[in-house]
């Protein structure tokens, strides 16, 4: 093809993480090309889906993939896209679209602990990070402004600067939970997120619609969308639905190019400087699998095999009860308010760490659901629905698995539309996992009995919810050996070759991953800009 | 010791002279201060980011962008030089102290009526209460003819009053401070009132509604219909205190920037002797207008009638309920009907009860659509987003009419070509091609005098 498409920095992915680093360069003076494989969307379309769908739990019921650039989906039935090799099942979610996965989530921006980066010395198990806690400080904080973070001040993760602005106003679920947990010793916080409580960079408060997940209908909190949409006024170009089937690499090592099909599967080159590959925990890991070349034959940055593999997540276990008094779940956002005090300590040698995250989602779905199916009718259901939906609260816990090499991703046999192969997950968990879901399970025994808490229904042992915190797949590391990207998230084998993902967090702490993959891939882009 | 003494009797009078006379100073220079957030001086004397009174916002009229000037008292690019007199003579004669001519973008016309008194506090503040910035903003160049600043002084003789406000004896204290504040310092009728074919106002018309830019400055005369008639006074302190009043009218726009710029900060007297004289305009009655424009509409919803259609491919031809349920119902709410109003602010406003459908002319809905409602430094904030990069003029239109027939005044309607237009800035005047071919017809006449005058001394 003749495009002559050309930039000094070429991003492949347009979530927030790629488009954060794009914009941050951009910005700088450098020239930028965003290359996306999904295609645009806009936010009132994704509102109106969800308005329609009959399937308000299903997050991914408004965002159908597209036949270029499929993401898996498992309602109503499973498009079979993320190959399950087992034994445990690993059913990810993601977006491909322009701005990716966070057109849903619940904003949760949290800093991890500064402990969480030195796992294996401190309690022996895991690994280290290659950087500390400082190093990431300043960028974290450039990442709350860019973002509109709030948080409580006492997450244990220290901040030089004030956050850009205060809390959304605590809901009365929210204040009820953390005024009956005190005598128990257990401290509420305000969950630490990307949601305004004020008008910021042009964008309204909160209104409570309860709805984060799948989609804030009034942009209230940060998603990649505006990230793509701030990188491109910026002066970015982005290319939607350019699906990138290989980087190429010249004589030295050094990425020449990448190639990506348009919905016609019309092939296209694109040349860079430097390349930023921020495609996810799973599509960015299938690309350089797929770009293997007879001098790379286990494909790019993969010299030592690493690519892929410590796939984590955060597995969760939950409680289900009704509470004594009507707290009325539903009224402001979906996820408010944690529990920090299990995120560390010596019990971590023993056992995984965890946040207990207190749900405030409306209740009124999944009530009338049980009930129907309880044969439950008349105005017997009514007065039931608003009995249970005024009290059923749940807990779950954002679990830190440790990464393990067998846990990975790797290319299927199956192929796509394309006829790209689709990514194959192999996962499984262990007893560290399992102790750590027990101690929390004993936890939510006790904050249920002191929210006076009947009708406790836990989730089944060994049976565990999944975050879509996809970490791991392309850690950093100081030895080639045990990792893919250095501490700047350059990849060991190729100079101008940047991963800014979340797969690149040696391990996966116990908090919700976007904040500090956004923040490593800023500082990964001050480093392109400061050897530009 | 005498000699001693007596010095220093003599010291301490003249300390506490000077402290008098500072205090005096003081005083003038705060009155002032707060005279000119009445005249909103900063409105339009300070850039965005810019610093305050240093000049710089390029205001958008029909014959082209007039950059305002600096009036920080830099004595190299503000109006550090000027004397008491040539301040007055700028402020109400429309005179630069170079004698040059200024355009009446600068409400002179109305601050012609600001008392000698008002005038010297007002010189005080910005001679010592404004901190001198030595930058000069990009010079204004109107095209031809306008660049002639000469012309001015034709417009001047024209429409240019010059006389100080006169009280009305036969009227209150109160209604007098009004009358020399709405028509003074406020120039209310700078933009509220039409403008002829030569820009000035149309004083038959006085408040009766004009088109300024892309925004539509509302008849705020007393008529009940198309004025603001039935607003009670504490409506109109209310409004002018906050930009809001539920269930009539929330300000957004360049009245959004009135408000957090200078009424916010006048005194109740002032705001309420305000209230009392518009109370007491002569009502402009538009024969269109059948009720007043917040009286339109009640709680409704479509929503349900496209629950479970699909969107359609084509973006442009979403229905008025869908684009609403997209793009409007989480905020405004399912049947209109907004949420949290007058709890410690505007709220959600209603759309049904509020002047932004209630008008015949739709630009300040679509420019609401496409802008969204921005204030400054106000309490809670109050915030619409815009929506002109997300909506095109089709979706504008489509929606702006839902709204319209199922909130507001079902009578009025907005086109995509509008739309276009106010995106790109407005109507383009024609006034200067008017301009340009009276100019040439004049040319052509006088040629054919001089022909004739030729003609004749040829025969004689």
């Amino acid at each position: 093809m003749s495009d002559h498409l050309s930039a000094d920095i070429v991003v492949i992915g347009s979530g927030i993480v790629g488009s954060l680093a794009a914009h941050r360069l951009v910005s700088q003076g450098a020239s930028v090309l965003i290359l996306e494989a999904g295609p645009r969307v806009d936010r009132g379309h994704i509102v109106a889906k969800f308005r329609n769908s009959p399937r308000k739990n299903d997050f991914m019921s408004p965002y159908p993939p597209s036949a270029w650039a499929p993401h898996p989906v498992y309602q109503p039935v499973d498009n079979d896209y993320l190959v399950q090799a087992g034994p445990y099942p690993y059913k990810a979610e993601y977006i491909r679209m322009v701005g990716g996965t966070t057109w849903h989530w619940a904003a949760q921006a949290w800093r991890i602990l500064p402990n969480d980066l030195r796992l294996k010395t401190l309690y022996g198990v895991g690994r280290d990070w290659p950087i500390s806690y400082d190093d990431l400080e300043p960028f974290y904080y450039e990442a709350e402004v860019k973002m509109g973070v709030s948080g409580a001040p006492n997450t244990g993760s220290p901040r030089t600067r004030p956050f850009p602005m205060q809390p959304v106003a605590e809901s009365f679920l929210e204040q009820r939970f953390r005024e009956r947990l005190a005598p128990g010793g257990y401290e509420v916080v305000t969950n630490t997120t990307a949601r305004n409580s004020r008008n910021y960079d042009g964008r309204p408060a909160c209104c409570g619609n309860n709805n984060c997940m799948p989609i804030c209908p009034i942009d209230a909190q940060y998603h990649g969308g505006l990230a793509a949409d701030a990188a491109e006024q910026a002066g970015a170009k982005l290319i939607a639905n350019a699906v990138v089937y290989r980087i190429e690499h010249d004589d030295r090592g050094r990425i020449a190019a990448v190639h990506y099909y348009d919905p016609d599967k019309v092939s296209h080159r694109v040349t860079g400087k430097t390349f930023i590959l921020a495609a996810n925990g799973i599509e960015s890991p299938k690309l350089l699998l797929l770009s293997a070349s007879h001098r790379y034959r286990k494909g790019l940055a993969n010299s030592t095999d690493m690519v892929g593999r410590h796939l984590m997540d955060h597995p969760s276990n939950s409680l289900t009860f009704d509470a004594e008094e009507e707290l009325w779940p539903g009224r402001g956002p979906m996820s408010p308010s944690s529990i920090n005090a299990l995120r560390d300590g010596a019990f971590r040698s023993e056992h995984a760490a965890f946040r207990i995250d207190i749900s405030n989602s409306s209740q009124v779905l999944s009530v009338t659901q049980a009930l129907i199916a309880n044969g439950v009718y008349g105005a017997e259901l009514e007065k039931r629905i608003r009995y249970h939906a005024a009290r059923q609260c749940s807990l779950k816990n954002v679990l830190e698995i440790l990464p393990d090499p067998d846990n990975r991703v790797v290319l299927s046999e199956r192929k796509d539309a394309f006829g790209i192969p689709k990514p194959e997950v192999h996962y499984a968990m262990n007893d560290y996992v399992h102790r750590g879901m027990a101690a929390a399970r004993d936890e939510y025994t006790r904050i249920a009995q002191l929210m006076g808490g009947t009708n406790l229904r836990y989730s089944p042992d060994g049976v565990y919810g999944n975050n879509q915190h996809i970490t791991g797949t392309m850690s950093m590391g100081n030895d080639p050996k045990d990792s893919v990207v250095d501490a700047f998230g350059r990849t060991h084998d190729h100079e101008n070759l940047y991963i800014a993902s979340t797969g690149v967090m040696p391990t996966a702490a116990t908090v919700n991953s976007t904040l500090t993959a956004v923040a490593l891939a800023l500082r990964s882009a001050d480093h392109i800009h400061a050897n530009a | 010791m005498k000699f001693r003494r007596r010095l220093g009797a003599v010291l301490i009078a003249s300390f506490g002279f000077a402290m008098t006379v500072h205090a005096a100073e003081d005083a003038l220079i705060k009155r002032g201060e707060y005279l000119a957030k009445a005249g909103d001086c900063i409105a339009c004397h300070s850039a965005p980011q810019g610093k305050p009174f240093a000049g710089g916002l390029s205001l958008a009229t029909p014959l082209g962008n007039i950059v305002s000037t600096n009036i920080t008292p830099s004595k190299t690019n503000g109006i550090g030089n000027y004397t008491l007199e040539q301040f007055a003579a700028a402020l109400r004669g429309g005179v630069r102290a170079d004698g040059q001519l200024l355009y009446p973008a600068m409400p002179y016309t109305s601050y012609a009526l600001v008392s000698d008194d008002d005038v010297k506090a007002l010189y005080a503040y910005f001679m010592q209460g404004v901190a001198p910035v030595n930058v000069s903003p990009p010079q204004t160049a109107l095209p031809f003819p306008f660049n002639v600043r000469v012309s001015m002084a034709a417009w001047n003789l024209l429409f240019l009053d010059s006389r100080p406000f006169t009280p009305d004896p036969s009227q209150s204290v109160e209604w007098n401070r009004g009358a020399y504040l709405v028509k003074g310092l406020a120039h209310c009728s700078t933009c509220h009132t039409p403008r002829n074919a030569l820009m000035a106002e149309e004083t038959s018309a006085s408040l009766g509604g004009s088109v300024v830019g892309t925004w539509y400055a509302p008849n705020i005369s007393s008529d009940p219909t198309s004025g603001i008639g039935p607003w009670s006074e504490a409506d109109i302190v209310a409004y002018l205190r906050t930009g809001h009043v539920v269930g009539r009218a929330q300000a957004a726009g360049p009245m959004a920037e009135a408000v957090d710029n200078s009424f916010r900060h006048l005194d109740d007297r002032d705001l309420r002797a305000m209230a009392v004289y518009l109370q007491s305009t002569p009502a402009v009655h538009h024969a269109a207008d059948r009720r007043p424009p917040y009286a339109w509409g009640g709680r409704k919803a479509s929503v349900d009638e496209v629950r479970g259609e699909p969107l359609p491919e084509d973006a442009n031809r979403m229905s008025g309920p869908q684009l609403y349920d997209a793009y409007c119902a989480s905020c405004h709410q399912v049947h209109g009907e907004g949420a949290g109003q007058g709890i410690d602010g505007p709220g959600l406003p209603s759309l049904f009860h509020n002047t932004a459908l209630g008008h015949t002319n739709t630009n300040n809905l679509v420019m609401v659509m496409l802008e969204g409602v921005h204030r400054q430094a106000s309490a809670p904030d109050v915030l619409m987003p815009a929506f002109g990069r997300l909506l095109s003029d089709q979706q504008i239109a489509t929606l702006g009419n839902y709204l319209l027939k199922e909130y507001g005044n079902p009578n009025a309607s907005v086109t995509a070509e509008q739309v276009k237009i106010l995106r790109a800035g407005g109507e383009a005047s024609p006034l200067i091609t008017i301009a340009r071919a009276s100019l040439i017809v004049a040319g052509l006449l006088l040629l054919a005098v001089l022909l004739l005058l030729m003609r004749r001394r040829k025969r004689s």
